[in-house]
Parts: C-alpha cells; structure tokens; sequence
C-alpha cells in the first residue's frame, strides 16, 4: 500500500539516483539535470493533459447539449486530439504584411511559457513539488497577470483592429477580476498561516495524515468568488468576451494559424486546469484523502472542478462586458473585502493555538467551533450580500420603468399637442 | 565562478541590454515590452538574493500592473492609429536618468562603507530606537565577504514591519489612504449615474437648450447676419 502511495516519489527517487550515478562527480551537474527533467515532465504532463481535455470537453459539452461530439477517429473518438494536432501542424502559417513580426511570433511563445510556470510551484502529492516556494500562492497569481503581456503582443502585433480590440477587452478583464482572486486568497493564506502550498495543504490534514476540515468549509464564499473569477482569468465560457466570434471575430488570436494558435489554445487550457489544481489545493485540501494514493485524489479534485468549468460552459450564454464588470467591480470586490475583515476580525476572536491565545488573547476553541463560526459568517455575507444586490437591481429596474413610463408620457403628450 | 556568479552575469547583460533597447529603440511599443524583459531581470536579481517575495511582488506589480499601464498609455495616445510611435525625448530622458543614477550611486554605491538608513531625516520620523537592519538599511558588504542569508522568517518580520508603530506604520497607512482615495475617486468619476439623474440632466438640458434659442431670438439672430445679402443688412437699420 505504501507503495502505491508513495508511487510518483519513489519514482522521482529512482530516476534522481540514476542521475545522480551518471554525473555523480559533479553535485552541481546532477542537481542541474534532476530538476531539468523534472520541469521536461511537468510541461509534458500539462501539454499532454491539454490534449486530454480538449477531448473531454467536447464529449461533456456535447452530451450536455444533446449532441454526440467527436466520434470518427478512432474508438469513440478517442484519436480525436492527435487529428486536431496534425491538423494544426499541417496549416499554413501565415504573418500578415504590415505585423510587427517579433512581437506577432513570440506572443504565443509568452503565454505557453507563463502558463506552464504555473505548475512549478503545484504540490501533486507529499514530497513531490516542482518547488516548494514559500510565496507560492502569490507566485501563482504573478505568474498569470503574465499572460496579459502575451495577449498585448498579440494584439498589437497583429495589426488587426479586431484584436486590438480583444487585447483591450482581455486586459479590463483579466486585470479586473486579479482583484477578487488576491483578496479571497488572503483569508486562506490567513488561516493557513503561509503562503506555501505544500504548507496550506498540511493544514487541511490532520497530524496523522488524514484529511482535516478542507478551507472550502471555512470560506463558502471564497471559494466559490475565487472558482468564478477564476474562470475570468482563464477567460473560459461565460467569460470568453475576448473572443467573442459574433462581436470581435475571434479577438486577439484572429491572424493566428496553425500551431501559434494552438499554443493560445493550450495556454488557455493549462491555465485553466492550473486554476482547477489551485483551487483544489486552495480549498478541497489538495492531495489529502482517504484510502485512494494522494496523486489520485489530486487529480479527482481537479477533474471535479474542471468539470464545473465545462458545465457551465455548456449551459451558460456568454455574458454582456458591462455585466461582468459589474459584477466585478460592484459586488465581488466589496463583498470580499468585507469578508476578508470579518474573517479577520474572527480569527484574531477564536484561536486554535493555546499558545497564541496565550500571547494575544482570544477564545480558545476547536478547529470544528471555529470552522463552523467561520462558515456561519460567511454564508451570512454571502446571503446578506445576494439580497442586497437583488434589492438593488429591483429598484434600478423599478426607476428604468419610471423613465420609460415618463417618456411614454411625454410621446402621448406631444403627440395629442 | 560559481552558478550563482554567471546567472547574476547573464541576467545582469539582459537587463542591460534591454534596457539600452528600451532607450534607443524608436519603437515605443517596443520598448515598453523590452521594459517588461528589464522588470523581469530585476525578478530574477531578487530570486538570486533569496528574496521570492520582491521577485514575486516585482512580476504582479511591475510587470503586471505599471507595464500594462504604460503599454494602454502607448496605444491610446491620440494620433497612434496607423503609424509606429516614435520617442523624440531621448535625450532629455538620458540626462535625468543620468542625474537619478549618480544620486543613487551617492546615496547607495561604494563610496560609502555602510547605509544608515535610520538617521536619514525622513525615515528618522517613522523609525526611531532600530538599527539599520530593522529597516530595510543595507550595510555594504566588501568584496569577497559572504553575504549574510535572508532569514527564514522574512516574510513575517516584513508583514510585521508594516504594522509597528516604530516602523512603517505611518507610511503604510499613509499609502493605504492613498489608494482608498484612488479608489473613490475612481468610483466617482466612472460611476453609472441613476435613472432619476438622468431625467434631471435631460430636463435641464432642455431648459439650456430652450434659454440658448430665447437669448438668439433676442440678439435678433446676430450670427446670421453676416450671411445676409447686403441689402437685407440695410433694410433692417432702416427699420
């Protein structure tokens, strides 16, 4: 059973120890290839999940819309994502006359390379981490206000007035909705104490190893401010106003062909599985679980928040750009700093560590009275918040009527005149 | 030399490079994203010095936040549409770059052995009673000395920093007010305005609208004058 469990380090192990014994007379050298390899295998595992989910998405989308999905090549399709790739290969690559040729070729390059610097940084079971950064989270959120760049070149460079205009809209997005991503990580990184994944997951474990309370329990409304905007960031359906076709063509990738454009597709694909590995590192206590080897619950957890992405983008329309920033600026953003100072306010109340209720004071309580305070709290804001902004649109929609019932007016008046 | 000496090499001739790019460059869209390879060679400075969080800090706000600024300013600036933007300051850019670099060199380089932040007079008055080294003061280390490594804590020593009254306090709240001023008048000046304004604006631009005519009328359309045949002109003196 150990062994199982321990699969994917003991295999790290092996292949260092033959490393080790090829350049064993230069530590350096040894260390240099390891960790070379190791990011070979991640990029790979990322690329080769993108090919994956392509496949997945469209079977799942196609079962939600009551269509049938790829099903020719191969076994239920399966060969599907390898016809894709030759495809792309085999297209002609052009570069428009008048591009700026430097920035037009290496946007794509950009936004491949931030997305995979993500999973430097993923804990995918205990002792197997690219790095175990002790910024990692805020790493993470770095890592992808990068992908603006690439999205810029691409937009400029492309000389295109359509994906100018995709570039402007990706950037009012993907720098707006940053905003709630940093502060409804805060109350994690908070409780958690660190900012280093591997140490927010050991805090949804207990001291033996069994899985604790995961964080989506302390913070329902985090979690689910973070998966949305989330989405945002990844610029994935409903948000995908960046490319949308019936309004911008296909926004800042629109003169890309072949193989750049598939790096823009795997960019957003592996950007996309990133978030759904973060949030479940975040908030469904990561490779912690039960029974099952943690690799295994890992992907599980990922595969259940990629799922809730491909759902919603088979059922969801795409939505209007003043209605996402809307409800960015004007209901996620608040609600959450709220939030983020009464869980605050909470946490410094009701402590766990006797020695800190020592040193600052507090109510020493149980991590489950405290989970269930916190959960209290939280579900309060997000319901008070929800009735707030509901009252709000009706009073809005109430006055729009009242123009309308008031210009109605006006024409009869100046009509009968 | 050891890996840390050549990555320190290298990464110091790309910022370099980029940065001579970025001055020389006629290209300003250019030489904002050869900006961004100079923000990203600082991050990497930082990661050398052990310091992830100043390298991490440097990608979200410099590249993420000031070049995409920089760049928006590039593209939105007013006759920008069809042509490649060129830089005519570069001269006067040089002589302040120049001037900020020697300050710097006065204040930072080797000709002084040790930094003393604390008694510069401005930070005097948010830190008293702490060495240097509580405040971010950096003592000069000679050539061929190990340099001290980065505690394991600095992450909290920073965040506690930040809210000791004989730190940074002040200044963190100071810049705290800043942005929540920011942020209001943002709010303020993109807000949507209500239905029930929106009447009022439109009534009170009919009035305007209504008052213009009135005062035209009583001017006895004196703007349409010059374009009357000559003879019209005289006919109305006579009356």
């Amino acid at each position: 059973m150990n062994f199982i469990n321990d699969l994917l380090k003991i295999i790290g192990d092996f292949i260092a120890g033959i490393i080790n014994s090829i350049f064993g007379f230069s530590p350096f050298l040894a260390d240099l290839v390891t960790m070379g390899l190791a990011a070979v295998i991640l990029c790979t595992f990322a690329a080769l999940s993108f090919m994956g989910l392509t496949y997945v998405e469209r079977k799942v989308v196609a079962r939600i819309q009551d269509r049938v999905g790829p099903n020719q090549a191969g076994p239920l399709g399966l060969l599907q994502p390898i016809a894709d790739g030759i495809k792309m290969f085999t297209k002609e690559d052009t570069t428009p006359a008048a591009a700026d040729r430097w920035v037009y070729n290496l946007a794509p390059l950009v936004i491949a390379v931030f997305a995979l610097t993500t999973y430097a940084v993923l804990p995918f079971a205990p002792d197997v981490v690219g790095t175990n950064l002790n910024v990692g989270v805020f790493y993470i959120i770095a890592v992808g206000s990068g992908s603006i760049v690439a999205i810029i070149m691409a937009g400029w460079g492309s000389n295109n007035k359509y994906a100018l205009l995709g570039a402007f809209r990706t950037v009012a997005q993907l720098v707006g909705y940053e905003v709630p991503m940093l502060l409804n990580v805060l109350p994690v990184v908070m409780l958690a104490g660190s900012m280093s994944l591997v140490d927010i997951i050991n805090q949804q474990t207990t001291l033996n190893g069994n899985p604790g309370i995961p964080f989506i329990v302390f913070f329902p409304l985090s979690a689910l401010v973070f998966l949305i905007s989330g989405i945002a960031e990844t610029a994935r359906s409903p948000f995908d106003l960046l490319e949308a076709e019936s309004e911008i063509v296909a926004g800042f990738h629109v003169e890309y062909s072949g193989m750049k454009f598939a790096l823009f597709f795997l960019g957003e694909y592996v950007n996309a599985l990133a978030v759904a590995f973060v949030f479940s590192t975040l908030f469904l206590g990561g490779y912690a679980g039960p029974v099952l080897p943690p690799y295994i619950w890992l992907l599980l957890k990922a595969a259940a928040v990629f799922f809730v992405f491909m759902w919603l983008r088979g059922t969801l329309p795409r939505i209007r750009v003043d209605q996402m920033h809307n409800m960015n600026w004007k209901f996620f953003v608040p609600v959450s700093i709220v939030h983020l100072v009464v869980v605050m306010a909470l946490l410094k109340l009701f402590v766990t560590n006797p020695a800190m209720a020592q040193a600052n004071g507090g109510i020493l309580v149980t991590p489950g009275v405290q989970a269930a305070i916190l959960f209290t709290a939280s579900m309060l804001i997000l319901i008070g918040s929800l009735m707030i902004a509901a009252r709000r649109a009706r009073i809005m929609r109430l006055q729009e009527e009242a123009v309308l019932e008031q210009r109605r007016a006006e024409n009869i008046a100046a009509v009968s005149a | 030399m050891t890996i840390h000496q050549v990555l320190f090499i290298v990464i110091a001739l790309a910022i370099l490079g980029a940065a001579i790019f970025v001055v020389t460059t006629s290209n300003l869209f250019r030489a904002a994203l050869m900006m961004i390879l100079t923000f990203f060679g600082v991050a990497g400075l930082f990661v050398l010095l052990d310091i992830g969080l100043f390298a991490v800090a440097q990608v979200l706000i410099y590249i993420g936040a000031i070049s995409i600024l920089v760049i928006f300013a590039v593209m939105l600036t007013r006759g920008m549409q069809g042509m490649v933007p060129r830089n005519s300051q570069a001269v006067a850019a040089a002589v302040v770059a120049g001037i900020i670099f020697f300050v710097l060199l006065l204040l930072f380089g080797p000709l002084r052995t040790t930094i003393d932040v604390a008694r510069w007079p401005i930070v005097s008055l948010f830190a008293r009673n702490v060495s240097p080294r509580d405040v971010g003061g950096v003592e000069w280390i000679p050539p061929g000395q190990p340099i001290p490594a980065v505690p394991e804590t600095y992450i909290a020593d920073f965040g506690r920093a930040l809210v000791d009254l004989n730190q940074y306090l002040l200044p963190f709240l100071l810049i705290a007010f800043l942005v929540d001023v920011v942020l209001a008048g943002a709010i303020f000046i993109a807000r949507q305005r209500r239905p029930a304004e929106v009447i009022e604006d439109r009534q009170r631009q009919a009035e305007e609208a209504a008052e213009e005519a009135e005062a035209m009328r009583r001017a006895g359309m004196t703007p349409d004058v010059a374009a009357l045949p000559e003879g019209a002109v005289a006919s109305t003196a006579e009356h």
